[in-house]
């Protein structure tokens, strides 16, 4: 099992430039749990997420790991308990499976140190939670999106870490990979304690697999909490702008929402749900 | 042959073989440095055209070269090379500046734009040093296109050093690069001081092609040819490209002087030539490959 690790952020405010994306967020990554972060597009997800995994500096606050600010870990240090993986990589041409979850390998090497047998054994069981061994000598521009995707998963698992920041991880796959990939994360989380903290769109599906939702809207955090507690139709109102219904997952405790849009709807009266404009 | 061991023995044979042994070394050496330095700059600039003739970066060394013979009396190899290093860097600052203006950054076609508008600027200028001065028209002649026949043991063992710092700088950075290969985001996550790497390669890069420009001339696309026939065999693992450019770009630089002799006896044809020739249409190729994919 992984160790239990403290990471928060306490009163961030971030951006780019001259820009504020974040204001003034404080929150702190339940341990070996699985914690999603919900929100409209452009609303700062992805701004936190790289904020947190000190790729962006924050103008104030702090973010600490385990009581010790990030930017004073030196970077290969920090990157052997926490893994991050963007919303957009690049896949350098040509490239194999075996060769892109090994670079996965790079913050446990020293200078002189070469490939060791722990390396090579870590590959292989990246490739093998997510699947991919039979894989490992293709050319990654020969997978679909969705082998594609596991291949940077595996990436990221070959890291290592305790702590694993994923930018929409299911972006561009069908239904059934999306799964696929949820469920094969919560296998990680289950069996041996990796800390997830993910951004995903389907507000469903975050419903269902988070332990954890971090809602954010504008740049502030605006709920947290299980998903019982944070998704209602007044928070998906304020969000998404978006009227809904809340009902109980029809296949686990999780609740799910129904969107209400201006056609197709059979009892409700149009007055109680205002046209969007 | 017993004239290569006894060098008083002075018969035109000896003098010849040991003259073209000299010259195969240096060949090898520039041919390897060149490769390397294609090779850094492909990985710091995520680009896969990036070589440094086409960046103009050997022009601009070859013009402060020019430059120092024409006004300040230099012409010994060790100065030369600080001037040639000079002029790299500040090239290369100065192409990656222009290259990386307007939105999308420094895409492959911008900075072969660039490149080439700098190394036309720049080789004209080279051009407007010489012309007036006639009397050292010998000495700049084989700065403009390029040539290993001047090679002595004196350039080499000037050139050594360099060589040295410049590939174990490749060989140190070549992790960290890897890792650049997959976006700054992927890097950063991995540890990787993105900054720093991409500086120390850059570095390397025109320690490596300042140096070689400097002992002989401006000889281009070896670092485009070396990189992109190896990438084609054994993939993108720079762990594996450094080292194995370096060989290629040794063999393509003297294979092509070699075919400079034989093309343009009884003179020879200056090797710098020969590489632009089965270069440029490498290059024209390459550009015009699918969507000029970035690395
Ligand atoms: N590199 C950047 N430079 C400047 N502004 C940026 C940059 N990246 C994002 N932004 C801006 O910051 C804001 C928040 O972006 P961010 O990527 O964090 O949103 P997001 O919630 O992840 O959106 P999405 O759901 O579309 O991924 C947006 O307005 C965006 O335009
Ligand atoms: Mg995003």
């Amino acid at each position: 099992m992984k160790p239990t690790h403290t990471f928060q952020a306490e009163s961030i405010t971030a951006g780019y430039d001259k820009k504020t994306i974040l204001h003034d967020i404080s929150i702190a990554i339940p341990s070996n749990k699985i914690s999603i972060i919900i929100g409209a597009n452009g609303c700062g997800k992805s701004t936190l997420l790289k904020t947190m995994a000190r790729l962006i500096k924050p103008t104030s606050g702090q973010i600490s790991l385990d009581g010790k600010p990030i930017h004073k870990i030196p970077p290969k240090h920090l990157a052997r308990v926490l893994g991050l993986l963007p919303q957009s990589p690049i896949v350098p041409e040509g490239i194999t499976v075996a060769d892109l979850v090994g670079r996965g390998r790079f913050p446990h090497h020293t200078f002189m140190k070469g490939w060791s047998k722990k390396d090579y054994e870590a590959v292989a069981e990246a490739m093998d939670i997510m699947n991919i061994t039979e894989f490992a000598d293709r050319n990654i521009d020969e997978l679909s999106g969705g082998q594609r995707q596991r291949v940077w998963i595996a990436m990221a698992l070959a890291q290592q870490t305790d702590i694993l920041f994923l930018d929409e991880p299911t972006t561009y796959l069908d239904i059934t990979y999306q799964v696929e990939i949820l469920d094969m994360l919560t296998d990680l989380n289950r069996k041996y304690g990796t800390t997830i903290v993910m951004v995903l769109h389907d507000i469903n599906l975050s419903a269902r697999y988070a332990d954890h939702i971090f809602a954010l809207n504008k740049g502030k955090l605006v709920a947290e909490g299980t998903p019982s507690e944070v998704i209602t139709s007044s928070l998906i109102k304020d969000i998404f702008n978006l009227n809904c219904k809340v009902i109980e997952d029809p296949v686990s405790d999780s609740p799910s929402v129904v969107p209400i849009g201006r056609h197709h709807n059979k009892s409700i009266s149009i007055s109680e749900n205002p046209v969007i404009v | 042959m017993d004239g290569l061991f006894h060098p008083e023995v002075l018969t035109h044979e000896a003098n010849v073989v040991r003259q073209r042994i000299v010259r195969t070394i240096f060949c090898l050496m520039c041919g390897a440095a060149l490769g390397v330095s294609g090779a850094l700059m492909q990985s710091v600039t995520r680009n896969p055209i990036a070589d440094p003739s086409i960046l103009g970066v050997n022009t601009g060394a070859s013009l402060f070269v020019v430059c120092g013979i024409a006004f300040f009396n230099i012409s010994s190899a060790n100065e030369y090379i600080w001037l040639a290093i000079a002029g790299a860097i500040l090239t290369s600052i100065f192409v990656f500046g222009i290259g990386s203006m307007g939105s999308g950054g420094a895409t492959p076609l911008k900075l072969v734009l660039a490149g080439a508008a700098t190394s036309a600027i720049l080789s004209s200028l080279v051009v407007a040093v010489m012309i007036p001065r006639s009397n050292v028209m010998d000495q700049f002649r084989f700065w403009q296109v390029g040539s290993v026949g001047s090679g002595n043991w004196d350039s080499i063992a000037t050139f050594v050093p360099f060589l040295i710092i410049g590939l174990l700088i490749a060989v140190f950075t070549g992790p960290g690069l890897n890792a650049l290969a997959l976006g700054d985001e992927v890097a950063k996550g991995l540890g990787v001081r993105t900054g720093t790497i991409r500086l120390v390669a850059a570095l390397g890069a025109v320690l490596l092609c300042g140096a070689a420009t400097a002992l002989a001339g401006p000889i281009g696309f070896i670092g485009l040819l070396a990189t992109h026939v190896i990438r084609l065999l054994i993939g993108p693992d720079l762990r594996y490209i450094i080292p194995m450019s370096a060989l290629t770009g040794a063999i393509i630089l003297t294979v092509s002087d070699v075919l400079g002799r034989l093309l343009g006896s009884p003179g020879e044809l200056e090797v710098g030539i020969v590489t632009a020739f089965v270069g440029a249409p490498i290059l024209i190729l390459i550009t015009m490959k699918a969507k000029m994919r970035a690395l």
